[in-house]
């Protein structure tokens, strides 16, 4: 349990730290791998909490994802390298507003919902899968294709938005 | 003590990757060509390019070690020969070798040339090509195992392996192994000719010589789970287990690397289309006739 403990508060630290990096380095890359690595953290803070399948798949589905958004974050900045010493922050005043008040509602929620009983072990990882299996093919099943379907739909419509139309009939993407 | 067997088998199969990978290109067999290779490789000055981002280019090469050795964790090699038994192991594996577009993002960003970072890049263009085609194949097969176990995935095979129950997502899958493993013609962020060595370019030296161990060390072990996952892992007639094993490692990895020898190296549009317009439906045809085939025949 101590161990325990010791692994989520390390992993928690480490996800503050590198969200931390995010901002204050120059580069646009190491900003989205900086994330990447607090979610990674993330996921890992989810292995310690016994929940396998959602750590796994945590640490799986962010490196794909940051990567990607590292490539849109060097193509769209003036300064992907950070060699010319770019700001990272923007709108200082407002977000650290909301960051503070953003914490302060987490705490309080956290100290103040009543949780109910702690159970004092997870089931083991192959029952959790099956448990999550059903869940997700039974009750949550409308809820997570309806966030799919929304999803794709969004997918197709900006890539449709951004295929310049054919000129002269043309094949593009050649 | 799995761990340390694990490593060593992985040490000897890169060394075998190695040798293979040398018999294809110059055609003749030299046992010590690799050991040659590597010791001229430790022995010459690791060049830092000028203005490199050092944490990168110090990580890249080291972290695509680390998710090849990774996702070997999950590969039983016989009934009692595997390091974490994870009730999550097919998505494990999965976990561990998008760190290898990590891995190549960082190798190709950090030396601040041009040929590495279009290498980089590449790189993640082809894992938006060949992403699905490893995850969809392996979904069907967790489908027919009704489990994630890596263990339970072999033992789902004893009669019949994979390769025949679902032919089409073995073809799927080892094409997709060979463009993660960026083997020929999938080497777009290598590229050599092309790019001059891409990723690979600015390395020299001891950083060079682990970079390329990474990469034998993720054949392999993309070798290894394609036996796993389709070839019915160690089960065969006659033979002991780790005999079968290591003639399927083996076949599967001289098969993926002669591939590449009389293929001309894709183009990075060609993979994205046919990846996307041929590759994902076939691979939804799979699951959905795995899916009958597990019902009608349970």
């Amino acid at each position: 349990m101590t161990a325990q403990a010791l692994f989520i508060g390390f992993f928690g630290l480490a996800a503050v730290w590198f969200g931390i990096v995010v901002f204050r380095t120059h580069s646009m890359v190491r900003s989205a791998l900086a994330l990447l690595f607090s979610q990674t953290a993330l996921g890992a803070m989810f292995l310690s909490m016994q929940a396998e399948f959602l750590g796994v798949l945590q640490i799986m589905m962010m490196a794909t994802e940051m990567s990607i958004m590292a490539i849109f974050m060097v193509m769209f900045m003036m300064d992907p390298g950070g060699l010319g010493k770019m700001d990272m922050t923007h709108q200082r005043r407002l977000s650290l507003g909301t960051g503070v008040v953003a914490f302060a509602t987490a705490v309080t929620i956290a100290l103040f919902v009543d949780w109910g009983p702690i159970t004092s072990s997870a089931p083991d990882a192959t029952q959790q899968t099956v448990d999550l299996g059903l869940e997700l093919l039974g009750r949550s099943m409308l809820i997570f294709e309806t966030a799919g379907i929304t999803i794709l739909t969004a997918m197709i419509a900006a890539t449709a938005v951004a295929i310049q139309p054919a000129a002269g009939g043309s094949r593009h993407g050649r | 003590m799995t761990t340390v067997l694990l490593l060593m088998l992985l040490a000897v199969g890169a060394y075998l990757v190695a040798v293979i990978e040398d018999w294809v290109y110059r055609g003749h067999v030299q046992l010590s060509a690799p050991l040659i290779a590597g010791i001229a490789l430790l022995g010459r000055e690791s060049v830092v390019p000028r203005k490199p981002d050092r944490i990168f280019f110090e990580t890249g090469p080291v972290l695509l070690l680390i998710s090849a050795v990774l996702a070997a964790t999950v590969i039983p090699l016989t009934p009692g020969l595997i390091v974490t038994d994870l009730a999550t192991g097919a998505l494990f594996f999965n976990a561990a070798l998008v760190y290898v577009l990590v891995a190549l993002l960082m190798a190709g960003w950090g030396p601040d040339g041009a040929y590495a970072m279009i290498g980089g890049w590449r790189f993640l263009g082809q894992l938006i090509a060949y992403a699905m085609l490893i995850v969809m194949p392996i979904t069907a097969v967790a489908m027919r195992a009704e489990s994630l176990l890596t263990m339970q995935i072999v033992a789902s095979q004893s009669d019949i392996w994979n390769i025949l129950y679902q032919p089409v997502g073995f073809v799927l899958f080892f094409v997709a192994a060979m463009a993660l493993a960026f083997l020929p013609p999938f080497d777009l962020p290598t590229a050599k000719g092309e790019l001059a060595g891409g990723v690979e370019a600015e390395y020299t030296g001891a950083r060079l010589a682990i970079f390329r161990l990474g990469r034998l060390a993720l054949v392999i072990t993309l070798a290894a789970a394609t036996v796993t996952f389709y070839l019915g892992g160690w089960h065969g007639p006659w033979l002991p287990t780790w005999a079968w094993i290591a003639i399927k490692i083996l076949a599967v990895t001289s098969i993926m690397l002669l591939a590449g020898r009389y293929v001309p190296r894709i183009r990075e549009s060609d993979l994205l289309g046919w990846c996307w317009k041929l590759g994902i439906p076939l691979a939804l045809l799979n699951i959905f006739l795995v899916g009958v085939l597990a019902l009608v025949f349970p």
